[in-house]
């Protein structure tokens, strides 16, 4: 143990350890000195085992009785003295090192030790998750065994202790500490070759930059994935060149937009969120007047996306804590309210979006006026995952999650960066383009396919790149055959082709593959299999190709 | 002057000299080597070993080892001897010899611990 805490607080053990050397010695001399009398009234002196041996057990308090003979009244004076000695300096010791144990010092720089170990221990690649909660603790939760390991820091104890009590598996080492401070990034493995990145989600914008600029100025080559919502630390993201900037405000702003312009690429996005392909008009927000209540970071974030869409819109600025306080409740819906609902022409509107920082008070207005106008469509802002059952028993048309759409991204651009790329480059698409995907992907795959990332390369691919290596020219398209009869084809589709930092959508069936193309495949899990076989077995691709 | 400083000096050098005392005399003769001074010897050892006890620093690690040397050497001698006495009832030629031998081993870390102790009060210059 190298901590220098180890060995300060050794310091603190001298004292006792040499009170207990000195009474044991001064006892043991005093009964090698008196005289006793053996059974047959022999005068005799005890030796210096006796002597130890019955010294150690007085001390201690074990007590076996006089040893090796009856004491004679000089011993037995003696002894009484020394029994409150010795006894006194060996509780003295023992409660020390016991304290000594529990010493709040010592056990911070075992567990950081510990952490430390741990952290070197890993052997996979991993990130550094600052702040432990609802989620990044989905994201360790969906990230899973394959893909990346986890290092959590966070400065309060309790959250630590939580997640301890998580049990995940592989193992997440935690750690309490100020995630500020550089000494606790390093300790948490920042200058590791194995380190992918860091991923900062804290509320508050500046501490997520403060983060980011640190992380960036100890290593260079990590990714960050930070989230930023107000626009001026979104600008200076961008000045400090980060590519993950999580903002789930922008993020609901295009999920508005493209609902209501281009629905079809509106699902494409949401199915690699896990939503079904499958397109059901309840999804779908309508077209019409919409009243948004709230006009805070969320009411101004779907306002712009409202304005995007070219729809009509009123804002009514209610503000939770401001209503609170003035009518002594968060629930929305009395004689004034109702007015000020029918005021804002929540009969004749199409839809209506509560997006205060409230779950109640969203609950409730969307509950009066759902009363007004049964036939609204009604959207809800939900600030806290615990309450999710309240909002579904509302039955409420559309939830925002924040907490969720937060980790749903971040797990994208975590573990599937190519379906990022693919939601990037899809919304550059219009929506005559996504309404073919969309029913390409239908008739190949069924309604709720799933989709994979290969890398061409050995450890992926191992046929496939050993042909590439001996020149053979394959196109796309002939991978696409079924291993049972290469005249079939085999239902898979390809999404995306990355070629270094060139993207290819949809890529064209006569389109040659080399070695370290990254591609994005849709299929089902039975297909898969099939394609991987065809991918890594050299006569399964030999057949496929039509050589064997 | 630094009062810590003299007391573990005293102690460091006052464990190798006693035990030079009891190591000293015919090493097939238990009559040349006093119990006492071997009981003597490991208590003034043992207090040794826990002032060096704490220093964080490349010399007090070297230190606290040899002192633990010593200290093991020590109490593996007293063992034969009471076991000799007691279990065997007799300490013959060779008991004695692996008694002193093993205290002769002692001096030796003994010797080593003062040595670095002493060059390392020469190199300061305070």
């Amino acid at each position: 143990m190298n901590d220098q805490i180890f060995w300060i607080v050794l310091k603190r053990l001298r004292a006792p350890l040499l009170v207990v050397i000195v009474t044991f010695t001064i006892s043991i001399i005093g009964l090698i000195l008196i005289g006793g009398m053996d059974d047959e009234g022999k005068p005799y002196h005890m030796g210096f085992f006796d002597a130890f041996y019955f010294v150690s057990y007085m001390a201690t308090t074990i007590g076996f009785g006089e040893a090796p003979y009856t004491f004679t009244y000089p011993q037995r004076m003696w002894v009484s003295g020394i029994i409150y000695m010795t006894v006194i300096g060996w509780f003295y010791a023992i409660g020390s090192i016991v304290a000594l144990i529990q010493d709040d010092a010592l056990r911070k720089a075992i567990s950081r030790n510990r952490f430390s170990k741990q952290v070197k221990a890993l052997s996979e690649p991993f990130y550094i998750i600052l702040g432990y909660n609802s989620v990044t603790k989905d994201i360790i939760n969906r990230v899973g065994v394959e893909d990346y390991r986890f290092v959590v820091l966070d400065k309060d104890e309790a959250t630590i202790d939580e997640l301890v009590l998580e049990n995940f598996y592989p193992h997440v080492p935690a750690m309490v500490g100020d995630v500020t401070k550089q000494y606790m990034l390093k300790m948490a493995g920042i200058h590791q070759k194995n380190c992918v990145g860091i991923i900062s989600l804290f509320k508050d914008d500046s501490k997520n930059t403060q983060i980011a600029t640190i992380c960036q100025l100890l290593n260079k080559k990590i990714d960050i994935i930070v989230k930023g919502s107000s626009p001026r630390h979104l600008e200076h993201f961008k000045s400090m060149g980060l590519k993950h900037v999580q903002d789930p405000f922008d993020i609901i702003s295009n999920r508005i937009y493209y609902s209501i312009t281009s629905p079809h690429i509106w699902l494409l996005e949401m199915w690699t969120y896990g939503h079904s392909l499958n397109l059901r008009k309840r999804d779908l927000l309508p077209h019409g007047k919409y009243i948004v209540c709230g006009y805070g970071r969320m009411g101004k974030a779907i306002e712009k996306g409202l304005k995007k869409a070219g729809v009509e819109y009123i804002m009514y600025d209610i503000d939770s804590v401001k209503y609170q306080k003035e009518n002594k409740t968060t629930i929305f819906g009395d004689q004034k309210d109702r007015e000020k609902l029918l005021e804002l022409g929540v009969e004749s509107a199409e839809c209506i979006i509560a997006a205060t920082k409230d779950d109640l008070l969203n609950l409730t207005i969307l509950n009066k006026a759902k009363k007004l106008n049964p036939s609204i469509f009604t959207v809800a802002r939900e600030n806290s995952l615990e309450e999710l059952t309240m909002f579904q028993a509302a039955k409420i048309n559309k939830i925002y999650i924040l907490e969720k759409i937060l980790a749903e991204c971040t797990y994208n651009c975590i573990s599937k960066p190519l379906l990022d790329t693919f939601i990037l480059e899809v919304r550059k698409k219009d929506e005559a383009w996504g309404k073919i995907i969309v029913d390409m992907l239908n008739e190949i795959t069924g309604v709720s396919p799933h989709y994979f990332e290969v890398e061409i390369d050995e450890e992926h691919a191992y046929a496939l790149s050993l042909e590439l290596e001996k020149g053979e020219k394959i196109h796309l398209s002939h991978l696409r055959r079924s291993r049972e009869n290469r005249e079939n084809i085999l239902p898979i589709v390809f999404l995306v082709l990355k070629r270094d930092e060139e993207i290819f959508l949809i890529p064209d069936s006569q389109m040659p593959l080399r070695l370290g193309d990254k591609l994005l495949i849709v299929s089902d899990d039975e297909n898969r299999e099939d394609f991987e076989y065809i991918l890594n077995n050299i006569y399964e691709l030999e057949y496929v190709l039509g050589k064997a | 002057m630094n009062m810590h400083k003299i007391i573990s000096g005293f102690f460091f050098i006052l464990a190798m000299t006693l035990n030079f005392g009891f190591f000293y005399g015919d090493a097939e003769l238990i009559d040349h080597h006093s119990a006492y001074e071997l009981f003597a010897a490991i208590v003034v050892n043992l207090i040794a070993t826990v002032l060096k006890l704490g220093d964080k620093t490349q010399l007090g690690a070297v230190l606290l080892a040899t002192s633990l040397v010593a200290d093991i050497q020590l109490i593996a001698s007293a063992t034969v001897w009471a076991v000799a006495l007691y279990v065997f009832n007799d300490i013959g030629v060779e008991a004695t010899t692996a008694i002193v031998s093993l205290s002769g081993g002692a001096l030796l870390a003994n010797g080593v611990s003062v040595v670095l102790f002493i060059s390392d009060t020469i190199k300061s210059k305070r």
